[in-house]
C-alpha cells in the first residue's frame, strides 16, 4: 500500500522542503480553519449567547477542559518518557535483535501482548515506541505495540473488569484490541521503514539494525552518570512529546467547548450509524484508556453493545491527542493509515457484532 | 544564541521546573481537584517530583556536554507551545465546570435510561435519604422501574449549582454537579428538577443546599420524583465541586 505512490517514494528521508505552491495552500488551508472555526465562536457568542460574558464562559471552559487534559495525561508522559530514557542508556540494542523474532507474524503477535509487560496508557506509549524503533524495533513489532499497549495491560483490564464484568464488552474489547493491533501491524510490515518513520527516528533505526555504527556508545560510564543521562534523554523526549500532546488537547478540548455531545448523540441508533457516532465520540473525547471503560457505561443502555466496543477498542487506539502525538514519531502519511485503518477494521467489528451477535 | 547547547539545557531545566511549580501551585491550593478526579492526585504529586528530578539532570549533564547530544532540539515555537498550560492557566483564573458547560453535554436526569456499576445502586440504596447526594439519588432512581410514584414522600438534602433550563416552567430549576471520572473531559452532569416559588430569583452557578421532599413530577414529557423545596440556602462551593463515580 506504500509502494503504490511512485511519487513519494525518491527523497523521503530528506528533510521536508515544500514548494512555494503546497507552502501557499497549507497557509490558506490553515487560515480557513481559523476563520472558520472563529466565525464558529462568534456566532456562538453574539447570536446564540449574550455577548461578551458568555464568550468569557466559554473561554473559561475552554481552558479548564484543555487543562484537565493536560494535567490527566502529563504524569503518564514523563513516565513514558523516563521508561524511553532508560531504554535509551541501558538497553543494548543487540538484546532487541536477538530476542525478538524478525518475521511480520510472530512479530506482530509480540508486539499485541507486550502492553502485560510495559502497562502504559496512550500517551506513555507514544514515547518508549519511538525510543525503541530507534534501537532497531522492527515496524511490525511496535505499531502492533503501539496500537494494543493501551488496552492490553493489566491497568486496563482491571478497570475493562470493574466497569463491565466478565462478559461480552470485556471479552470482546480485549480480543479486538489485540486483533486490529496485530492486522494493522501486519500491514505495516510491508512498509520500508524510511517510508513510515520520521527522517531522524529513521536515521537511528537503519544505524541500529544494520550495526553501520554504535549511535550510543557503551563505554562503562559510571551509573550515576548513566541515570543523570537517562534522565535527560526523558526530558528532551518529554518536551517534545509534549508540544504534541499540548497542541492536541487544546484541538480536544475547543471540539468540547463548540460542538455539543447532543448533536454527536442524536444523529442516530442503527447497527451502522451508532457505531459511527460512537468512533465520533471517542476521537473528540480524548479520555485516558484507564477510565473510558467508567465513561462507556454510561452510554452502554443507551447504544448498541457493537457500537460501546467500538468505543472502547478505537479510542484508546487514536484519538485527537494521540494521533498528534503520532507525528512525533511517524510521517503524516503513515499517521494518516494509523488513524484510517483503526477506523475502519473496528468500524467493521462493531457492525459485524450488532449484525451477528445481536444488538 | 538558541542553538547553544548550553542555553538549550537551560531552557529546557528551565521550562520543566515552570511545569512543574505550576502543577504544584495547583495542588497547593486546591484548585487541582476543578480538572480532575481526586484518586489521580497521586499521579500529579509524582509528577511534580519527576520533573524536578529531570530538569536537574540538566544540571548533571551541563558538566558533560557530550552525554545530550539529542537530536531534538527546542525552538522558539515549541518553547512557547509547552508553556502555554502555564500562561493559560495564569492569565485565566481557575473555575471548575458549570452552568456554561451544561449546554454542551448530556443532561443526566433519572427519566433517561442510564448504566450504572451494580454495587453503586446498592450502595446508594443503603444511604439514609438526606445522606444521598445527587449522584445517590440518580443512581437509586436507575433501580427502579416507577421512580416518579417509588420515591414520592422521601426528604432530600442535597448541595449543587443551579442551572436554568428552557424547558422548565417558572417555578422550576436543575441542581446540578459534574461527574468526573478521569478529568473534566469526560465530565456529565447529574442534576434534579427543584420547585420553589422564587425559583426566577436563582443565579445561574450559584451553590445552593436544598432541602425538601420528593414529589410525582416530569421533565421534557418523562415521569421522573422532583424536591419539592422547602428551603434553598446558598453555600460556599464544595472543596472537591465535582462527584467521582
Amino acid at each position: 500500500m506504500f509502494i503504490e505512490r511512485p511519487d513519494a517514494a525518491p527523497n523521503v528521508a530528506a528533510t521536508p522542503t515544500p514548494n512555494p505552491r503546497t507552502r501557499w495552500l497549507r497557509w490558506a488551508l490553515t487560515a480557513l480553519l481559523a476563520l472558520a472555526a472563529l466565525i464558529a465562536i462568534f456566532y456562538d457568542a453574539f447570536v446564540n449567547g449574550d455577548g461578551l460574558p458568555y464568550l468569557y464562559q466559554r473561554v473559561q471552559t475552554f481552558v479548564t477542559i484543555f487543562l484537565g487534559i493536560f494535567i490527566e495525561a502529563a504524569p503518564f508522559l514523563l513516565a513514558g518518557a523516563i521508561v524511553s530514557g532508560l531504554i535509551a542508556v541501558f538497553v543494548d540494542q543487540s538484546a532487541i535483535d536477538r530476542h525478538l523474532p524478525k518475521a511480520a507474524l510472530p512479530g506482530a503477535l509480540i508486539g499485541g501482548v507486550m502492553g502485560v509487560v510495559f502497562p502504559v496508557c496512550e500517551c506513555g506509549v507514544v514515547p518508549v515506541v519511538r525510543r525503541l524503533y530507534e534501537k532497531g524495533l522492527p515496524l511490525s513489532i511496535g505499531i502492533a505495540f503501539l496500537l494494543a499497549a493501551p488496552v492490553v495491560n493489566p491497568v486496563v483490564i482491571l478497570s475493562t473488569y470493574s466497569a463491565f464484568g466478565w462478559g461480552p464488552i470485556f471479552v470482546g474489547r480485549i480480543v479486538f484490541s489485540f486483533l486490529i493491533a496485530v492486522v494493522v501491524g501486519l500491514i505495516f510490515s510491508r512498509a520500508k521503514p524510511e517510508e513510515v518513520l520520521l527522517p531522524s527516528v529513521c536515521q537511528a533505526h537503519q544505524d541500529a539494525c544494520c550495526h553501520v555504527h554504535d549511535h550510543h556508545h557503551h563505554a562503562p560510564a559510571p551509573l550515576g552518570r548513566r541515570f543523570a543521562q537517562a534522565f535527560t534523554l526523558a526530558g528532551d523526549d518529554f518536551l517534545d512529546m509534549a508540544r504534541y500532546l499540548i497542541a492536541g488537547s487544546m484541538l480536544a478540548a475547543a471540539m468540547q467547548t463548540l460542538v455539543p455531545q447532543s448533536a454527536l448523540l442524536a444523529v442516530g441508533q442503527g447497527p451502522v450509524i451508532s457505531v459511527v457516532v460512537m468512533q465520533a465520540l471517542a476521537f473528540v473525547l480524548s479520555v485516558c484508556s484507564t477510565v473510558d471503560a467508567f465513561l462507556a457505561l454510561a452510554f452502554a443502555g443507551a447504544f448498541t453493545t457493537g457500537a460501546v466496543i467500538a468505543f472502547l477498542v478505537f479510542g484508546p487506539m487514536v484519538d485527537i491527542k494521540s494521533s498528534l502525538m503520532f507525528l512525533g514519531v511517524f510521517q503524516r502519511r503513515a499517521v494518516g493509515y494509523l488513524i484510517v485503518l483503526p477506523l475502519v477494521l473496528s468500524l467493521l467489528m462493531g457492525v459485524w457484532w450488532n449484525l451477528n451477535l445481536g444488538w | 544564541m538558541l542553538q547553544r547547547p548550553r542555553f538549550q539545557m537551560a531552557a529546557k531545566a528551565l521550562i520543566l521546573l515552570a511545569l512543574a511549580l505550576f502543577l504544584y501551585t495547583r495542588l497547593a491550593d486546591g484548585t487541582l481537584f476543578f480538572y480532575i478526579n481526586q484518586r489521580f492526585m497521586l499521579y500529579t504529586v509524582l509528577a511534580v517530583v519527576g520533573l524536578v528530578v529531570v530538569a536537574i539532570s540538566y544540571r548533571a549533564a551541563n558538566n558533560h556536554p557530550d552525554d545530550a547530544h539529542s537530536h531534538h532540539a527546542v525552538t522558539w515555537g515549541g518553547l512557547a507551545l509547552v508553556l502555554l498550560p502555564v500562561v493559560l492557566g495564569v492569565l485565566v483564573p481557575p473555575q471548575p465546570l458549570g452552568a456554561a458547560a451544561i449546554g454542551n453535554r448530556e443532561i443526566a436526569v433519572s427519566s433517561q435510561p442510564r448504566n450504572v456499576l451494580p454495587a453503586a445502586v446498592r450502595a446508594a440504596a443503603q444511604k439514609d435519604a438526606t445522606d444521598r447526594n445527587l449522584l445517590d439519588w440518580l443512581n437509586a432512581f436507575s433501580a427502579s422501574s416507577n421512580a416518579a410514584q417509588e420515591f414520592a414522600g422521601q426528604p432530600v438534602d442535597v448541595i449543587g449549582f443551579v442551572y436554568h433550563d428552557e424547558r422548565l416552567a417558572d417555578d422550576q430549576v436543575l441542581i446540578s454537579r459534574f461527574i468526573v471520572s478521569c478529568c473534566v473531559a469526560d465530565a456529565n452532569v447529574v442534576t434534579m428538577v427543584v420547585r420553589w416559588p422564587d425559583a426566577a430569583t436563582l443565579e445561574n452557578d450559584a451553590w445552593v443546599r436544598v432541602q425538601g421532599v420528593l414529589e410525582p413530577g416530569a421533565f421534557n414529557g418523562a415521569p421522573l420524583p422532583v424536591v419539592a423545596a422547602q428551603s434553598i440556602t446558598p453555600v460556599a462551593m464544595p472543596e472537591q465541586p465535582y462527584l467521582y463515580p
